[in-house]
């Protein structure tokens, strides 16, 4: 009996797909990793002859007190940042969610705006309108009124906490409707007041979402870009991130050696950040208390104030939100904007034409455009693949996969741009690759891997594990399970991820900024490019033509195709 | 019978947990047969379950249907679930949303190349099996739960697989269903003819169900044997503890005559019993009697001893049955009467058959 021969297994494509999968997001983490780690030991820029190994970077750095100061203010700046966007964000959350306000519903998708737009264009936005010659500023002045000051540490912190307002306020609505009904009604049958009830029960079940949401605006705000580099660049204000610019583009001559000692600071300070972010993200479960959402609990009642907090909220979002992008909007179809000046009597499409008569400039835009159409879809469909392997496989690499696909969070877009850009000089017979969109969308979805891959993986992780059981047992292999009966089933989960997706690439600049260059320009690069030159008409034109198309994707989606941007 | 399941020596241990999830389970079902793994949460019986399906890589053992090796951990062999030729059920069922009823069934037929009018022919013989025929075309979330069930069970057996594996695939269904049900898949099980694991927490579903039952405990399989044996001759007293209303009364063997023996209680009472079991005794051996509430009768007319006077601590009505707790002075017992307690006391009968005996644990 038991010398029967036994049936060898026959060879499937699974493991070979589940190798790719960890090879390729290993791959795509280390390679822009490892040349900053190696420029930081080198004396020279590291595609030069003779490469002399030396600590002289880090000492160097270590004994510039503008590094310090510049590190110093940076905290600050992120940290101020962080408690106004929480701040507001909550209590928006709160007041749309949870109470009778008024025109609440209305609400609720216009603070979600500065979400879809890139912070650039807000930045921008906000100069237009309250920048020293913004639209408002003057008729402020006209007025006799006390104006401000937005070239300022706290105009910075003020715009940035602005575009940083959506991902707090969704982040506590999301935690919101996660909270079991039942825990409000406990305390109501207990004899709390709907007040009491929010106060004591409803906000520290929010608890986690709060600290979470701070560690992600904190990691967010201290790697942020654009919003320091408009507002601040003109008065000598200076993040590490615009160090790294500065360092790295504008200065005369490029310090290669301190750029990737600031941008290794960088991503460890940030590490350390992640690491406690996924540390809460196990301690949230002991909050987050799924339940049974078939009732929903009675709304606070505002009662007398609750016109006076709907305005206060109405207000808020017209000044914030609504002006300013309509002011650069309103420019991009004037030769200037004053105050002084009617624009609706000098309407005009030259700026568009400027920019669409450029070769270079409309090129740009249709980059962009390709970038988000085909390298959104691969990305997607990687990011999914490799939520799979490690969610869906019995792969034994699976957890370094959940782990590496997290990571990229740590890596600011200007240090992703500088590290593709020196792999692909150091890497022998892909140079002539550094320059084409293909090396750009490679590092856009290393940039965005873990958004992917996080909007992903709770989609897969929702779909019982009994439907690929079923699948394998019936004889399907673990790839037949995917094509038949995941993705099919994961359908609307990878086009709402595509979507996002797409906006974020759109919007994206940071990555690009070293890493473009003739024929590789994205609309964010020009727009940085054509700021530089003082050119605030065509940025406005630039900046209307980036929120279209994001317009037109999020509408395409929303209403014809059905999917859900956010609130799953 | 040449294809039986044959299982040998199945070990599995979880990395990074020091206690193994299933420990040195050997098992034959018959070909044909209907075998339950029953057990409480926890005890191995999925776990086992999922071995046999490739679903889980054991840490050691053999697994295969007659010549048909599936899993050998000394040779290195694991064949992965989908080149095992079997049928499974599972307890959510597990039909795929996306696809109409006609199409879970078919997706195994149409992996394997059938086409056209085979495939046909074949998915709505399987759907006729299980009598839904008609719902060939609709969504699985258009059906009721004992529909959905029916439908896993059909695409289940459409490709004639060498084993049906079940898992809890009842446990969401309404009581009233479920004991249809119960009806419907032992006959229909029986009809195909084919050999079936079945995994169960409910016992009397097992009863109801099986040629085999196996009841494990912390990952070990403690006995293996036809349903009435089972209940009659359970091999330890976890499984009497666990298959039907038994109580327990510790006591100390006070004589030995062959297979006849007494035991002395705690409040002295002697009580006669017969061992079946072919484990040795010594008299001042400390033991366990077990007995049946509903084997418990009241005092009358018997004449061999084996009275026990207890006082009623509580009495629940089951709606056929009163069931009481009495305690004799030696510890509780489990009493069954058709009416409510006739006093305060009552004066209880154990016949000497009835009495099941284990070693003292420790």
């Amino acid at each position: 009996m038991t010398s029967a021969p036994l049936t060898k297994p026959r060879f499937s494509w699974d493991r070979v797909v589940q190798w790719s999968m960890v090879v390729l997001t290993i791959t795509l983490v280390v390679f822009p990793a490892w040349p900053i780690v190696y420029q930081s030991f080198l004396a020279k820029p590291l595609y030069d002859q003779g490469r002399n190994f030396t600590f002289s970077n880090y000492t160097k750095m270590l004994a510039n007190e503008k590094f310090w100061h510049i590190l110093g203010y940076t905290a600050a700046f992120a940290i101020a940042a962080t408690i106004l966007a929480l701040a507001i964000g909550i209590l928006l959350a709160v007041l749309i969610n949870r109470t009778d306000l008024p025109l609440r519903k209305f609400y609720f998708n216009l603070v979600t705006i500065p979400y879809y737009v890139s912070p650039l264009v807000l930045a921008f936005a906000w100069m237009e309108m309250y920048g020293p010659q913004g639209f408002g500023t003057i008729l402020v002045r006209a007025l006799k009124l006390p104006t401000w000051q937005l070239y300022s540490f706290w105009g910075i912190v003020v715009v940035s906490a602005m575009y940083y307002i959506p991902n707090t306020f969704l982040y506590a609505t999301s935690s919101l409707a996660l909270a079991d009904p039942q825990l409000e009604s406990a305390a109501r049958i207990g004899g709390a007041t709907p007040f009491q009830t929010i106060l004591r029960v409803t906000v520290p079940l929010l608890r986690p979402a709060i600290l979470y949401s701070a560690l992600l605006t904190l990691v967010s705000a201290l790697e942020l870009l654009s919003i320091p580099l408009v507002l601040g660049n003109g008065v000598g204000i200076d993040t590490l991130s615009t160090y790294i610019y500065v360092l790295g583009v504008v200065g005369v001559s490029k310090d290669y050696g301190a750029i990737a000692v600031v941008a290794i600071f960088v991503v460890l300070l940030v590490t350390v950040l992640v690491y406690l972010q996924g540390k809460l993200t196990t301690l949230e479960r002991r909050f987050v208390t799924l339940g049974g959402k078939a009732t929903r609990p009675k709304l606070l009642e505002l009662g007398k104030m609750k016109g006076v907090v709907s305005f206060i909220v109405g207000l808020y979002i017209l000044l914030g939100i609504i002006l300013p992008l309509a002011s650069i909007v309103l420019e991009s179809f004037v030769p200037f904007l004053s105050p002084f000046a009617n624009p609706l009597k000098m309407l005009t499409f030259e700026n568009y034409q400027g920019i669409f008569s450029s070769p270079a400039y409309r090129q740009s835009v249709t980059n962009s455009i390709y970038i988000s159409i085909f390298a959104a879809g691969i990305g997607i469909l990687f990011m999914a693949l490799v939520s799979l392997t490690a969610y869906r496989s019995t792969f034994k690499g699976r957890g370094v996969v959940k782990y590496m696909a997290l990571y990229p969070r740590a890596f600011p877009g200007i240090i992703v741009g500088i590290g593709f850009l020196w792999a692909f000089l150091l890497v022998p017979g892909i140079g002539s690759l550094r320059n084409t969109l293909i090396a750009m969308s490679i590092a856009f979805i290393m940039r965005y891997l873990p958004l992917g891959f996080s909007a992903v993986s709770p989609a897969i992780m929702q779909i019982s594990d009994e439907l690929d059981r079923a699948g394998r047992v019936g004889g399907a292999t673990w790839l037949g399970t995917i094509r038949h009966i995941l993705l099919p089933i994961l359908r609307p989960a990878l086009l709402s991820g595509y979507i996002i997706l797409a906006i974020s690439f759109l919007k994206e600049y940071a990555v690009a900024l070293f890493l473009f260059s003739e024929g590789s320009r994205v609309i964010g690069t020009t727009m940085i490019e054509l700021w530089k030159q003082g050119g605030a008409e065509p940025v406005a034109a630039l900046s209307t033509i980036q929120m279209a198309i994001t317009a037109f994707l999020i509408f395409g989606s929303t209403r014809l195709l059905g999917v859900k941007l956010h609130g799953k | 019978m040449e294809n039986n399941l044959i299982i040998q020596n199945l070990t599995k241990q979880f990395a990074g947990v020091s206690s193994v999830a299933i420990s040195n389970i050997n098992l034959t079902v018959k070909e044909g047969q209907l075998a339950t793994l029953l057990g409480p949460s926890g005890c191995g019986k999925s776990t086992t379950l999922n071995c046999i399906a490739g679903l889980e890589e054991p840490t050691e053992g053999v697994i295969r249907v007659g010549d048909f090796t599936m899993t050998n951990t000394a040779k290195g062999l694991l064949l992965p679930p989908e080149q095992r030729q079997l049928g499974m059920v599972f307890q959510s069922y597990a039909l795929w949303p996306h696809m109409k009823v006609f199409d879970n069934v078919a997706f195994s037929l149409k992996l394997q190349k059938v086409k056209g009018d085979e495939l046909k022919k074949r998915v709505m013989d399987s759907l006729d099996l299980v009598g839904l025929a008609d719902l060939a075309d609709r969504y699985p979330f258009q059906l009721s739960g004992g529909q959905q069930q029916r439908v896993a069970l059909a695409r289940a057996v459409v490709t004639r697989p060498r084993l049906l594996l079940l898992d809890e695939p009842l446990s969401n269904l309404d009581a009233k269903i479920r004991e249809q049900a119960r009806v419907w898949v032992r006959e229909l099980q029986q009809r195909v003819g084919i050999t079936t694991v079945y995994v169960t927490h409910d016992q009397s579903e097992a009863f109801a169900m099986s040629d085999m039952i196996a009841v494990m405990n912390k990952g070990e399989l403690l006995q293996f044997a036809p349903p009435e044996e089972m209940y009659s001759h359970p091999a330890t007293q976890f499984v009497a503890e666990f298959i039907g209303a038994t109580s327990f009364l510790k006591g100390v063997i006070a004589s030995m005559d062959g297979s006849r023996l007494t035991v002395r209680v705690a409040n002295g009472d002697i009580l006669k019993l017969t061992d079946r079991s072919s484990k040795s005794w010594n008299v001042n051996q400390n033991v366990t009697i077990a007995i049946r509430s509903e084997r418990v009768e009241m005092a009358g007319a018997q004449r061999d001893g084996n009275i026990l006077n207890a006082g009623v601590k509580s009495s629940t009505y089951l709606g056929s049955k009163w069931q009481h707790v009495v305690d004799t002075g030696s510890g509780s017992l489990k009493v069954e009467t058709v009416d409510t307690a006739p006093s305060e006391r009552m004066s209880l009968y154990l016949p000497p058959d009835s009495i099941l005996l284990f070693p003292e644990e420790k």
